[in-house]
Formats: C-alpha cells, sequence, structure tokens
C-alpha cells in the first residue's frame, strides 16, 4: 500500500467512526453535511483525532474546507507535510 | 388530566453488572444488564448518547406506541415532554470533566460530549429523536423529580402550551452513582426510566386529579403530611376514599408514616421501596406504575396517593384516580 | 390561557443580583448604566493550560455577609448564590422574614453544583472512586438549589430547580408567574444560578465557542463568550398582595413562551426562536409594535446573534426596537444569564434606561436592522420589553415585561 492509500484509508476510519458509519460508506467525495448528518461538533472532532493521530496543529478555520475525506486529505497533507 | 399510555424501564432484580462497567464497588446491581440503545434504535445517531439519554429516548417511544400517539398525524408544536432528574448523566459530567485533568491540554475534551453535560440533555435529544416540538422542560429534583415533572405537564396543559405532554424521569447506573450510593451509605443505586403519556381524555389507565408540593427544611417536622391533605382536598377526595398508596421511599418506612398521619390510617402500600434500588429521580415513576399495575384492584370511586420526598425537605404528592381496565 | 381564564396580575417588587459587575440592585443598576466589564482572570481553578483564561467570577461574593442559616460548609456554591440572591431580593422587596412563610422558589440552573461535582472529580483522579468524600457528595445533588434558598428563606412553598441549560431562568419566572398568575402562591422567587467551572471552560473553548477576554455581540468581529457565573432572583408577587402591603413595584410580568427546537442540540434554530417570540407575545397579549426593547440572549457568538437576529426581524417586521446583550458585561451566567437579563429588563422599564452592549466597535453587514445601544447606556421610555433565553437541547424561553400600572 502507497502512502497515500494507507493515509487516505486511515482518515475514512476516522471519519466513518465519527460520522457513525462503516468506511466502506465513506465516498472519497461524499459530502459530510449533505450526505452524512454531519454538523459542526463532529467536524470538530474529527479535526481532533486527525490532530492527535498525526500530532498537527490545523486550525478550526481550515473546516470550513474539509467537507469531503478528499478535501480533508488535502488539508492535512499540506499541515503534516505529506508528499504522498 | 388522563395518563393514556406508559413505558417504564427498570430492572427485573440483581444482576451482574461488570460486562458494563470494571470499576464497581458491588459486583451485582440492580441494572437493566440487556439493554443496548444500538440495538433499541440503531447506530445512526446514537453513538454519542450517554445511558441516561439513551434510556429517556428509548422510554419516550415505548410511551408514545403504547398510547397510540401517531407523530405524523398531530401537531409537534403541540407535544411536549417533562423529563425528571438528579443532575442529568453524573458519569458524563464527571468524565468530561475529567478530561480537563488528564489530557495533555485542558480543552482537548470531546466536543461530541459536551451537550451531555448539559442536565437537559435526555429531554433535548429526546425531543429531537421524536421531533417534539412544544414545552419541554428538565426538571432536577432528585427523589421528588417525576412528581414535579408531573405537576409541571398537567400545568403546561392547563395553560394550553400543549396537547398532549410526555411526563417521565430517568435514572442511569454507572460506576460513579454505584459509588456514590456506596460511599453515602445508602441503598445501591439503581436505574430506570418511567415516561407516560399524559393528555385530556376521557379514557385511558387513570386520571391525575390533583398535584401537590411543599417544604420544611431538612431538620423540620417534615410538609409530607400537610402537602397530601391538600392534594386531596384539591382532588375533592376524602381520605376514605383513599384505598392505596405509593411512596417514593427507599431507605425507611417515613413516607408511608406521613400518609397515615395525613389519611388517620394506613391504606394498602404498593411502595416498590428497594425492589428497584436507589433509582433517584425515577422513583415517583416507578410507584405510579405499581398503582396502575394493581388498578384492577382498585374499588369503585376511590383514589390512590403517590408521594415523594427529598433529602433537604421538599415534598411532592399526587391524586390518581385508575381507571377500570 | 389569555382570555379564557382571568389570571391576576403578577409584578417584580425586589430584585437580587450577585453578579461579577456588582451585588445587590443599586450596585448593579449603576454598573448597567455605567457598561461596566466583570470579565477578570480565573480564579476559581487552575486555568494553567487553557488559552484563554478570563471568565465572569464573583470575586466579591461572601457568602456569610447576605445567609444567615446556610452553613457554607454544608452548601455549594451555585445554592449559596441563589441563596445570596434571593436574600437580597426579599430585603429589596421590603419582606419581613416572617412574612415569607407560604412562598415558594423556582431555581434555573445549567450546570446545578459544578464546582461539587468537579471537587468529586479531583478525588476521584487522585485516588479513584472510592477517594469521593462522603460530605461531598451529599452536595452534587442540582434539587439544592431551590432547596437553599427555602432553607435561607424559611419558605413553605413550592420549591423547584428547573435544568432547562441557559434558558433555565426564564423557565423559572415562566413557572413562578404561573403559580401567582393561578392563585397558587402570592409570592414566589424565580431566577437562576450557576457557577464557572472548568468543564464549560473546556466545551466551549473546544467548540470554538470562546473569545479571549472581550464579549462583543452584534459586533462584526464578535468571535464568542466568556464564560460567568452568578445568582439572579426577583420576587414575583400578586399586584393585589403587593398593594396590600404597600410594596414598591417595578414591573409587572406579562408573560411568557417557551418551545423546543428539536433539531440540534447545541445550534440555535431561527424559526423555532421566531415561533416562541410569537408564544410569548401572546401569552402576554402584546403585538410586536408595542415592544420598546429586547434584552437578547446575545452570546457573542456569530450564529447564536445572526440567528437571533434574524429572528427578530421575522417577528418583528420593519419596526425593530433596541437590542442589546448585557453578556458584554457579565458574559454568559448560563443557567442565570436570563434571569440577570430578566432583571436589567425590570430595571430598563422602572429606571427608564437601555442598558448598552460593551465591546461594540463595528457594524455587521449581515445583521444592519440591530441597534445594539452600542457602549452607553441611553435614556428610554419603556413600556414593555422581552427578555429572551435560549440553550443546548432547544430549549427556548422568553419572558415580558410591562410597566407598573
Amino acid at each position: 500500500m502507497s502512502d497515500h492509500t494507507e493515509h487516505l484509508e486511515e482518515l475514512r476510519e476516522i471519519v466513518a467512526e465519527v460520522l457513525e458509519l462503516e468506511p466502506e460508506e465513506v465516498a472519497d467525495a461524499g459530502d459530510f453535511v449533505d450526505e452524512y448528518d454531519a454538523d459542526s461538533l463532529r467536524a470538530i472532532e474529527i479535526l481532533a483525532r486527525i490532530e492527535k493521530k498525526y500530532k498537527v496543529d490545523i486550525p478550526q478555520s481550515e473546516l470550513n474546507d474539509m467537507r469531503s475525506l478528499k478535501a480533508v486529505y488535502t488539508v492535512v497533507a499540506r499541515y503534516a507535510g505529506w508528499r504522498d | 388530566m388522563m395518563i393514556t399510555g406508559r413505558a417504564v424501564l427498570a430492572p427485573a432484580g440483581d444482576a451482574d453488572a461488570t460486562p458494563l462497567y470494571d470499576d464497581l464497588p458491588a459486583h451485582s446491581a440492580p441494572v437493566l444488564a440487556g439493554f443496548s440503545v444500538r440495538e433499541r434504535l440503531g447506530r445512526k445517531g446514537t453513538s454519542t448518547f450517554d445511558r441516561a439519554t439513551a434510556l429517556a429516548v428509548v422510554a419516550c417511544g415505548e410511551a408514545l406506541r403504547d398510547a397510540g400517539v401517531d407523530l405524523t398525524t398531530v401537531d409537534p408544536a403541540r407535544v411536549g415532554l417533562v423529563l425528571g432528574t438528579t443532575v442529568g448523566s453524573l458519569a458524563s459530567t464527571m468524565d468530561f470533566s475529567r478530561e480537563t485533568l488528564v489530557q495533555d491540554k485542558p480543552y482537548l475534551v470531546n466536543p461530541m460530549q459536551f451537550p451531555n453535560t448539559v442536565m437537559n440533555c435526555a429531554a433535548g435529544q429526546s425531543a429531537i429523536w421524536y421531533g417534539l416540538r412544544g414545552v419541554n422542560a428538565t426538571v432536577a429534583g432528585g427523589p421528588i423529580a417525576f412528581l414535579q415533572a408531573m405537576r409541571y405537564a398537567v400545568r403546561a396543559i392547563e395553560k394550553s402550551q400543549a396537547d398532549t405532554v410526555l411526563v417521565g424521569a430517568v435514572e442511569e447506573f454507572t460506576p460513579h452513582t454505584a459509588w456514590s450510593s456506596a460511599l453515602s451509605g445508602t441503598v445501591a443505586a439503581g436505574e430506570a426510566a418511567t415516561v407516560f403519556v399524559l393528555r385530556r381524555a376521557v379514557t385511558g389507565m387513570a386520571e391525575v386529579l390533583a398535584t401537590a408540593a411543599g417544604f420544611t427544611p431538612a431538620d423540620g417536622p417534615g410538609a409530607l403530611p400537610g402537602c397530601v391533605r391538600r392534594a386531596l382536598a384539591q382532588a375533592g377526595a376524602s381520605p376514605e376514599q383513599v384505598w392505596a398508596m405509593a411512596t417514593g421511599d427507599h431507605l425507611d418506612d417515613g413516607e408511608a408514616g406521613a400518609v397515615e398521619a395525613a389519611l388517620g390510617r394506613r391504606p394498602l402500600d404498593l411502595s416498590p421501596r428497594a425492589r428497584y434500588g436507589d433509582c433517584g429521580a425515577a422513583a415517583g415513576g416507578l410507584a405510579l406504575a405499581a398503582v396502575l399495575d394493581r388498578r384492577a384492584d382498585a374499588p369503585a370511586d376511590a383514589v390512590a396517593v403517590v408521594t415523594g420526598r427529598a433529602r433537604d425537605g421538599a415534598v411532592a404528592a399526587a391524586v390518581i384516580r385508575t381507571v377500570p381496565e | 390561557m389569555a382570555g379564557l381564564t382571568l389570571r391576576a396580575r403578577v409584578v417584580v417588587t425586589g430584585l437580587g443580583p450577585v453578579s461579577s459587575i456588582g451585588i445587590g440592585v443599586t450596585a448593579f443598576r449603576a454598573a448597567l448604566r455605567e457598561g461596566r466589564s466583570g470579565i477578570s482572570p480565573i480564579e476559581s481553578f487552575d486555568a494553567e493550560g487553557f488559552p484563554y483564561r478570563d471568565a465572569g467570577e464573583v470575586k466579591d461574593f461572601r457568602p456569610e455577609t447576605y445567609l444567615t442559616r446556610l452553613s457554607p460548609a454544608a452548601w455549594g456554591r451555585s445554592a449559596q448564590l441563589a441563596a445570596a440572591a434571593a436574600r437580597l431580593a426579599a430585603a429589596d422587596a421590603g419582606l419581613p422574614d416572617d412574612a415569607c412563610a407560604d412562598a415558594g422558589v423556582v431555581i434555573g440552573t445549567t450546570s446545578g453544583e459544578s464546582q461539587v461535582v468537579e471537587s468529586l472529580v479531583a478525588q476521584q483522579v487522585a485516588g479513584g472512586f472510592a477517594a469521593m468524600d462522603p460530605g461531598t457528595l451529599r452536595q452534587f445533588p442540582a434539587e439544592r438549589l431551590a432547596a437553599g434558598v427555602a432553607t435561607e428563606l424559611g419558605l413553605a412553598g413550592e420549591v423547584l430547580t428547573l435544568a432547562t441549560a441557559c434558558s433555565a431562568s426564564n423557565y423559572a419566572v415562566g413557572y413562578a408567574f404561573d403559580c401567582v398568575a393561578r392563585g397558587d402562591a402570592d409570592l414566589m422567587f424565580a431566577g437562576g444560578a450557576d457557577s464557572v467551572c472548568r468543564w464549560a471552560q473546556a466545551g466551549f473553548h473546544r467548540l470554538g465557542a470562546l473569545t479571549e477576554s472581550a464579549c462583543r455581540p452584534f459586533d462584526k468581529g464578535r468571535a464568542g463568550i466568556i464564560t460567568g457565573e452568578g445568582g439572579a432572583v426577583l420576587l414575583l408577587e400578586n399586584a393585589d398582595h403587593a398593594r396590600a402591603r404597600g410594596a414598591r413595584v417595578y414591573a409587572e410580568v406579562l408573560g411568557y413562551g417557551v418551545n423546543c427546537d428539536a433539531r440540534h442540540m447545541v445550534a440555535p434554530d431561527e424559526d423555532s426562536i421566531a415561533a416562541c417570540m410569537r408564544l410569548a407575545h401572546q401569552d402576554a397579549d402584546v403585538k410586536p409594535d408595542e415592544i420598546d426593547y429586547i434584552c437578547a440572549h446575545g452570546t457573542g457568538t456569530p450564529a447564536n446573534d445572526l440567528v437571533e437576529a434574524r429572528a427578530v426581524r421575522q417577528v418583528f417586521g420593519e419596526r425593530i426596537p433596541p437590542v442589546s446583550s448585557i453578556k458584554s458585561m457579565l458574559g454568559h451566567t448560563m443557567g442565570a444569564a436570563s434571569g440577570f437579563g430578566a432583571i436589567a429588563t425590570t430595571l430598563a422599564i422602572a429606571d427608564g434606561f437601555l442598558p448598552p452592549t460593551i465591546n461594540w466597535t463595528t457594524q455587521d453587514d449581515e445583521l444592519p436592522w440591530i441597534d445594539p445601544v452600542p457602549n452607553v447606556a441611553r435614556p428610554a421610555t419603556v413600556r414593555i420589553a422581552q427578555n429572551d433565553g435560549f440553550a443546548f437541547g432547544g430549549n427556548n424561553a422568553i419572558t415580558v415585561f410591562g410597566a407598573a400600572r
């Protein structure tokens, strides 16, 4: 598994857990709010778990851009310095 | 004011509580050992519920079903909910607060758990689950909370704030409550959720004829006899008409003695007492359920008295006339 | 009930604020007029590690100054705040001790005895559950807030604690209003109390709903709340009873409305809040264009103030009265908040001024119809005013007050 795939799957698991879904139910481009009933509390918790797991600090102002798994990956990659 | 439906979630007796929790003062306790919110309501939307909230949401659903309330045909703004509690979920508040002490940073708490720290969480989540947009209140009254909630609900209907009100009380069993009871030297903590459906109706299980409340400081003579007499007077019932009583007491016989003092005799005593452990706010609901369970035995034109008293001196009473089945 | 059943008129004859901007009605009124801030560095717990370390604590509160029957050692801080506030309200109303006996009390709260619970947490963290102190355990039930008031004042009436979070004082005033209007009681103490605590500071910070040191409701740059505390109690009295004893009447309670969003535990809902305003107006038998002032819930979070402003526009249309938030001065005192709002509303009517929204600098283009009474109190004739209270759990409650007749 490439780093990219591994990171994406780890993020998918975090998102699924917080949104009360199975990982396979979380599509890469699925909108958290419109498709999975996410709210601000869950969004903040997703951010919190990511910060804990990868030991990064991501400001809450990024939350507006983190509405899908793909978008989450892009933001986290930027802050964590992933080059995958 | 008629009780048209009910739900009682209460343990049948002591059970092994160790599959639920590790850290307990005793392995065996009066818990709802088999209760699983996921089994009852599914995973979606329930994973953040604390136990008190989960019990309340399930009990509200059962009570609505029992009363035959079809939420698709009534105006949800006319359906209310009043729940009694002691402090909401002690486990939720303590565990959330604990995180502020043990995490690297005190603010590294789980935001999804924050709503569980407010005492109206169970009522708020139940309202969301069933779409109940009418009057919604949480009464923190400990042992008399259910009777206070009943009083609140009756008034809400009389004031036309709602047509139908779910009235109940819930108390969860967690290590926090178990240790609290054990260290305080009282009856072991139990857990229960009791919810009743109240509305103006001609048929149902029982009529709530009157409620009353009062207070004397804990070291005073006790306000319960006077409270029972006032409730009876409001109900237009004489002491001779009382065929049964059910108290919320689990400590001793004090409450039954106070009812006896009010009536001049002791009617049939249906108090659940320690059968379910100390169920806190739900005690009054269990007492009312005990009366409803025996309604086949009620003489015509007779009434029952349900009472409660809190340690600091607050008391409440309700006068109930059951409807033959 | 309006129009269908005769109900007694209910007036406010005593005020008891125990707040970070002043204790007692004289100090509180002066602070509202001056636009004083009660925000200061947190001292009630070790705020080390919290990025924001200010709160609206009542640092001057010495319970033994006010309480004659309650032993501070046996009662938690919230009960003490409630009992002191009720003592002050009784004294302000000129009620002798023995005249209170038939009175009742309704106290609203968000977190009850939060500092007692946090003492238990500290004991548990140090030594496990078995290390919890029985004396501390005795003090955590939230019913003790109202019981503390009743014990302190020797009341024999109805004693009730309502735990509907941050609108709880309005619930309490509403319930007490009904008690007096129905004739169940001539005198009811009503209000709320809460104490600053770690878990609220942490929770609101985590939600991104906390601001650093200046709460600026309705300002373009508003960034959140500051946690606060206090006890706020009003004495509600049957109007005839008040007249018979020659009591000074501050204002009349006209009615209230309560409803539930039933949508989200923490996000406010414009339509539901607008519906609650209409329920309150209906119960009080007033029309929006008769209302001269709105004492806002106005927490200072971007979401609350926008939603509240939109609900106001929905209900009031083109004629929108001034809308100010005293949370700019007090912080968010949680279950006491709408109690302080009720006191401020009562004083606005009685003394003819609008309390300001302090820390206000910049108009928010998203809510240009809001006149927040920026920074300086304003003289005004206030005949009828509404006091907003919203809460977690979607528990909305709004009270309406009018000038004494």
